[in-house]
């Protein structure tokens, strides 16, 4: 089993110093899905976006620590991030299709890695469509506006949208917390086929999902990493009170 | 205790009522006035023809007419560029700069600031040292009137935009100007071009800011480096003068200005109508 990223000592403080993550130290294995899990507010969702460094969006956040992504630490400043984003893709927790077509939607990432071809674009959108179960649904109306898609619809676009671009790590962030038990089932089945290609990293709020789909399992508390394992020992025989507590739904 | 519960709600609905319905007679009066008076000089001569000199009977607006359109399309050619820049970096690379925030209470302070001021500005720092009227200074002032308005309205329709489209594009790895250019102005496209035209509309009907800048010509002129005639300067001239045909055609000037603005205004409602639509 190979690391695919290694958060090493991680300390994260949103503007103002506030430390939000606490000395935080994880492996996320290759073409495994792991599944932060924790109480709102205890930093599952702002590590995940320490992955893809979405924080720099904000000024005045601040990391300290290592994360290792294919050994290169990733918080180093001459990364840049334009690259790092490519390979490491995300989802959000609301569907956010771009105002335009389907096909445009897919195309957007493709055509910012100059890919103009429009033969081979063609071909890497309806793969991509394909492979997020979206196909069938869409093929007749690639080039109406994803807005009038349905909620669990757009969310798999995003997906579509996400892998078009092949990355090597893609990260979900409550991804089905917005729909329907139906479309949540669909992109809980998709993420199980997609880490034959891609390392999966899942913020999830529902213990069923994460112990559904993940293969390891983190449990947070108030900023810190209190228990990382396989997803069934967690589940079934967890080392700590605190996150027997929270999955059994003492506190939360 | 009902009982009076319910007067109380007759008397308030009959005030509403009587407000709204004295408002509307006056607004309805002046325009039922315009158009009374306006469609009879309404000819094809007022549209093609220039002016014939005073007391000749005949003779149109043409000039007004081709320097108003001439002198508020170069004020929107200068006024919706900076507009539109001006408003994306208060609501994108400025955002939360304090410089920003007081971009951005001036802005609201500009655009009730009295035209006529805006007119004696331009009159001092272009008329005055260049020593004549022009077109252009008369574009730049309605530029002036008009940026903030645009301004504003982009700021507003950009923030309108939720952070996380913009999130979703940088984590494709799209750089900032992609996601403002590709993203957020065509989610906010609508908006944007609501602001435009309500701007436009805006100064569509200015004669203060015009009066001390693009002043007026007898004659029809193209040349912006010169005095140009505008229908609103037209029509306070015409109105003040003592002929019976310069009256009638101060009405026909009246009702094509009215009738402009009223399009451009009828074009942005709807344009913000179909926004939120979609």
């Amino acid at each position: 089993m190979t690391i695919e990223i290694e958060v090493k000592n991680l300390n994260f403080y949103y503007t103002g110093n506030i430390l939000v993550l606490k000395n935080i130290n994880i492996p996320i294995y290759k073409n495994k899905i792991t599944a932060l899990i924790g109480p709102s507010g205890c930093g599952k969702t702002t590590l995940l976006r320490c992955f893809n460094r979405m924080h720099d969006l904000y000024p005045g956040n601040r990391y300290e620590g290592e994360i290792l992504f294919q050994g290169k630490n990733i918080l180093s400043k001459t990364v840049d991030l334009i690259e790092l984003r490519a390979k490491i893709g995300m989802v959000f927790q609301k569907p956010t299709p771009f105002p335009m077509s389907i096909f445009d939607n897919i195309a957007y990432g493709l055509r910012l890695r100059n890919i103009k071809n429009k033969k081979e674009l063609k071909e890497r959108v309806e793969k991509a469509l394909i492979e997020a179960a979206l196909w069938d649904e869409v093929k007749d109306k690639l080039y109406s506006s994803a807005m009038g898609l349905s909620g669990g619809q757009q969310q798999r676009l995003c997906i579509a949208r996400a892998i078009a671009v092949e990355p090597e790590v893609l990260l979900f962030d409550e991804p089905t917390s917005a729909l329907d038990p139906i479309s949540t089932g669909k992109i809980e089945d998709l993420i199980v086929q997609l880490k034959n290609k891609i390392t999966i990293v899942i913020v999830t709020h529902n213990m069923q999902q994460a112990a559904r789909i993940s293969d390891y399992t983190a449990f947070m508390y108030l900023g810190e990493l209190i228990e990382f394992g396989p997803t069934e020992k967690i589940f079934t025989n967890p080392d700590y009170k605190l996150t027997e507590d929270y999955i059994t739904g003492r506190f939360g | 205790m009902n009982t009076k519960r319910k007067l109380i709600n007759v008397v308030a609905l009959t005030l509403c009522f009587l407000t709204a319905l004295w408002g509307l007679f006056w607004l309805f009066f002046i325009i039922f006035d315009v158009l009374r008076h306006g469609i009879l000089a309404l000819t094809p001569s007022l549209l093609l023809k220039d002016p014939t000199p005073p007391g000749i009977p005949g003779g149109g607006l043409r000039h007004a007419i081709v320097g108003h359109l001439l002198i508020t399309f170069c004020a929107t050619l200068i006024g919706v560029p900076i507009g539109i820049l001006g408003g994306t970096f208060l609501a994108e690379y400025g955002r939360g700069y304090k410089i920003s925030k007081l971009i951005s209470s001036l802005a609201d302070i500009m655009i009730s600031v009295p035209a006529i001021i805006v007119g004696a500005f331009v009159y001092a720092i272009l008329v005055k040292p260049l020593g004549h009227f022009s077109g252009w200074a008369g574009s730049i002032a309605l530029a002036i009137i008009m940026i903030p308005v645009i301004m504003r309205t982009t700021e507003n329709m950009l923030s309108l935009i939720p952070w996380t489209l913009r999130e979703a594009a940088f984590a494709l790895g799209a750089p900032y100007y992609k996601v403002i250019i590709q993203i957020v102005y065509r989610g906010a496209s609508t908006g944007i071009l609501t602001g435009i035209i309500l701007g436009v509309a805006r100064v569509t009907g200015e004669a203060a800011p015009l009066l001390f800048t693009s002043f007026n010509n007898a004659y029809f002129s193209l040349n912006m480096n010169q005095p140009i005639a505008s229908l609103t300067i037209t029509i306070f001239q015409y109105a003040m003068g003592p002929y019976e045909d310069w009256h009638v055609q101060a009405w026909g000037a009246s009702l094509i200005i009215t009738s402009l603005i009223l399009f451009l205004t009828l074009i942005g409602k709807s344009l913000i109508k179909r926004g939120f639509k979609d």
